[in-house]
């Protein structure tokens, strides 16, 4: 007996007339059907899974205090706010999502201990985030052997993806396809044959690899790429800046942290090179235009899966009342806010899709086998398939506008799949 | 091509040079070594930031606002935090720095979010070309700044009575107590300069990048500079930040940007093995 049926008040029968009987029957029983239906949908448990009558424990593994927590809570807020929304509209199946974030500093030790928390302590359906892909590395086996799966990272470990891997799903888009998408729009438009590329990338493994790419982007051209290494810690970007003046190359490309890509593009005006320059992903953000004057930064530009809430599309609308009400309007146009609003849309396509009872064995199932969401133009469409688990990889440029002060798209995301090889 | 990395170097040697000062002053006056002054960077960064953007004032009265408040968190320090700990071993007051620096460094994340905030001031930001080397304007007036602020301290320290007062304080604590020198005041005024000195090089280098946290690793480059110049020599650590910056800047330049780390912290370990009080410093001669 629930609630519900037992606070029912008992009519007085015996002093109504029939039709009223009837009448008051027929809500009695049209009450106890309901509240059958209603208890059969929320009594549902597995906590386990961390799913309850009344919630499902969806977990999220950032760096909130340490030293990338500057693009990563952006990321956790908009993965909050998605989910407020989906809570102040009741929810999925009748249960609130409920998100458990454990700060781990950036530091792969902390995200063994908040990956076991959220596995079985505070058990979760699901973990995202993960920001830390040397922890992706570190972790993989234990990932691979483990019951509960990583849907939607903020960065995606080779290791992860190559080959596909049932527990783990990316959620970023991937340095190969930045490197592929950036140089390919840049050959195009600077109509080149033998691109010479400068790559100023930071001096540690991702930032290796990422030049591998763009060597490998080229192959065949002809073109000529060279990496020029840069601290994370670095106060100046001028030694880099003469090695890029001595290379004259048609275009940089930079791979680095939002402080590296100030020094290197003030260092280039400060040596009269004018030389359009494409960064990864995460240095798309608002601060780095505001931080540039207008001649220097028009040369800046990005690459990106996600699309920043000023462009006008059908889910930045939306996307950008949930930020103004939610305190954060500034970071409607940060790429981490969107990438993080958009994985929290994929958590909960993904919650409604594996139905009324869900279980980590459920939602692992249902991924595998194929997957796709439409982020109504706030990305390139999610996409998993049973030997592809990268999620996005189709990628556009962008730049910015210092009269509108707006972003600038270069296209719809479908025209790059060319280049992706 | 070597007189734009030296420019290059002295420009940022010049800034690292004023934090060191700023660490001089105080290690000099209060014993105290300040693993915090790197946070005291990047508090200078965003008072700026607070001063300019957020509280919209005009440039000149957002320096003063820099100033005053960069000096009143000096003082709040040593009142509430060094000063109860007159006479315990270094290692506590080590510890309370390294404390002081993280619960900073946690503040700024909850008052001004964890993301770094771009500081645009109107000091200009173009080029001059002089010959073949191409000086950036803003780099200019941050060394100009530097060495104007170190005169300004060193000529303080040389012909003002309060300069007097403290290199007395700084040179023997009893003797100055003795002398009715007010020292606790005298430790104020050191952390109030040195705070002032750190939050200029914040200025400046917020303006070359963003007001974030992570200028604290730069503003440490002052912890090499004081070293090799010197902990005890004011004019030790300025020059100790200027062969910082010529020595980064050529080593990045000529070997590698990781070449760089070497090239600063290797003859760290060699001044520290074979001439511990710095290149200009003076060896401490105790009675036993």
């Amino acid at each position: 007996m629930n609630a519900t049926q037992a606070t029912l008040p008992v009519p007085a029968i015996g002093r109504q007339p029939r039709q009223a009987r009837r009448a008051i029957a027929g809500k009695v029983a049209a009450l106890l059907v309901f509240g059958c239906l209603s208890t059969g949908a929320s009594a549902f448990e597995r906590p386990a899974d961390g799913v309850y009558a009344d919630r499902v424990d969806w977990g999220i593994m950032m760096d909130m205090s340490g030293p990338t927590a500057a693009s990563q809570v952006p990321w956790t807020n908009g993965f909050q706010d998605y989910m407020r929304k989906v809570n102040e509209a009741g929810g999925i199946h009748g249960r609130k999502v409920n998100l458990l974030v454990e700060d781990d500093r950036y530091d792969a030790a902390r995200d063994r201990i908040n990956y076991e928390k959220l596995a079985s302590q505070t058990p979760v359906i699901a973990i995202s985030g993960v920001g830390n892909s040397s922890a992706q590395v570190a972790l993989m086996s234990t990932i691979k052997a483990g019951k509960v799966p990583i849907v939607g990272t903020y960065a995606t470990a080779k290791a992860g993806v190559e080959p596909a891997n049932p527990m783990f799903y990316g959620g970023f888009c991937g340095f190969k396809e930045m490197a592929q998408v950036g140089v390919g729009f840049f050959t195009e438009r600077l109509k080149l044959k033998a691109p010479r590329i400068a790559t100023v990338h930071l001096d540690v493994a991702s930032g290796a690899e990422y030049f591998g790419y763009v060597q490998n982007a080229i192959a065949g051209t002809g073109g000529t790429a060279k990496s020029i290494p840069i601290k994370v810690t670095a106060a100046d970007a001028n030694a880099q800046v003469r090695e890029i003046d001595a290379m004259k190359p048609d275009f940089v490309t930079h791979h680095g942290t939002i402080n590296t890509a100030l020094l290197l593009m003030r260092a280039m005006q400060q040596n009269g090179l004018k030389i359009p320059t494409f960064a990864i992903t995460y240095l798309g953000t608002p601060g780095v235009y505001a931080a540039l004057n207008a001649e220097t930064g028009s040369n800046y530009y990005f690459v990106s899966c996600f699309t920043p809430g000023a462009i006008e599309e059908p889910g930045t609308k939306e996307m950008a009342a949930a930020a103004a009400k939610n305190g954060r309007g500034a970071l409607k146009d940060d790429i981490n806010y969107v990438a993080g609003w958009v994985i929290g849309q994929l958590a909960a396509e993904a919650l409604t899709r594996v139905g009324p009872e869900p279980t980590r064995e459920k939602l692992v199932n249902m991924l595998n086998k194929g997957f796709e969401v439409d982020t109504k133009g706030l990305s390139s469409p999610i996409k998993y398939t049973p030997d592809n688990h990268l999620g996005l990889s189709v990628l556009r440029p962008y730049s910015y506008d210092y009269q509108t002060k707006t972003y600038k798209a270069y296209g719809n995301y479908s025209d790059y799949q060319k280049y992706l090889k | 091509m070597l007189a734009q990395v030296l420019f290059s170097g002295l420009a940022l040697g010049s800034i690292y040079g004023l934090v060191a000062l700023g660490f001089a002053v105080i290690f000099k006056a209060t014993d105290v070594f300040n693993f915090a002054q790197g946070m005291l960077v990047v508090c200078g960064a965003y008072l700026a930031v607070t001063g300019i953007t957020l509280l919209n004032l005009p440039f000149a009265l957002a320096m003063v606002f820099l100033v005053v408040a960069a000096a009143a968190l000096g003082v709040v320090i040593q009142m509430a935090l060094i000063q109860p700990l007159a006479g315990r071993p270094m290692l506590s007051i080590i510890m309370v720095t390294l404390a002081l620096s993280i619960v900073l460094r946690a503040l700024i994340e909850i008052v001004y979010g964890p993301s770094g905030r771009p500081l645009v001031t109107p000091l200009p930001t173009g080029v001059l070309v002089i010959g073949d080397v191409r000086i950036s304007i803003l780099h200019l007036i941050a060394a100009v700044v530097s060495w104007g602020c170190m005169a300004g301290f060193g000529l303080f320290f040389r012909f003002t009575s309060t300069g007097l007062l403290m290199r007395a304080t700084a040179n023997s604590h009893e003797a100055a107590l003795v002398s009715g020198i007010n020292v606790n005041r005298m430790n104020c005024l050191a952390w109030a300069i040195g705070s002032v000195l750190a939050a200029i090089g914040g200025l400046f280098l917020g303006q070359l990048q963003l007001a974030s946290t992570s200028l604290e690793s730069i503003g440490l480059l002052a912890l090499p500079a004081v070293v090799i110049g010197g902990m005890q020599s004011i004019p030790g650590a300025v020059i100790g930040g200027l062969l910082v910056g010529l020595t980064e800047q050529l080593a990045a330049s000529y070997i590698s940007p990781k070449a760089a780390d070497i090239m600063i912290y290797a003859p760290l370990l060699l001044i520290l093995m074979v001439r511990p009080w710095g290149l200009f410093g003076q060896r401490e001669l105790g009675r036993v």
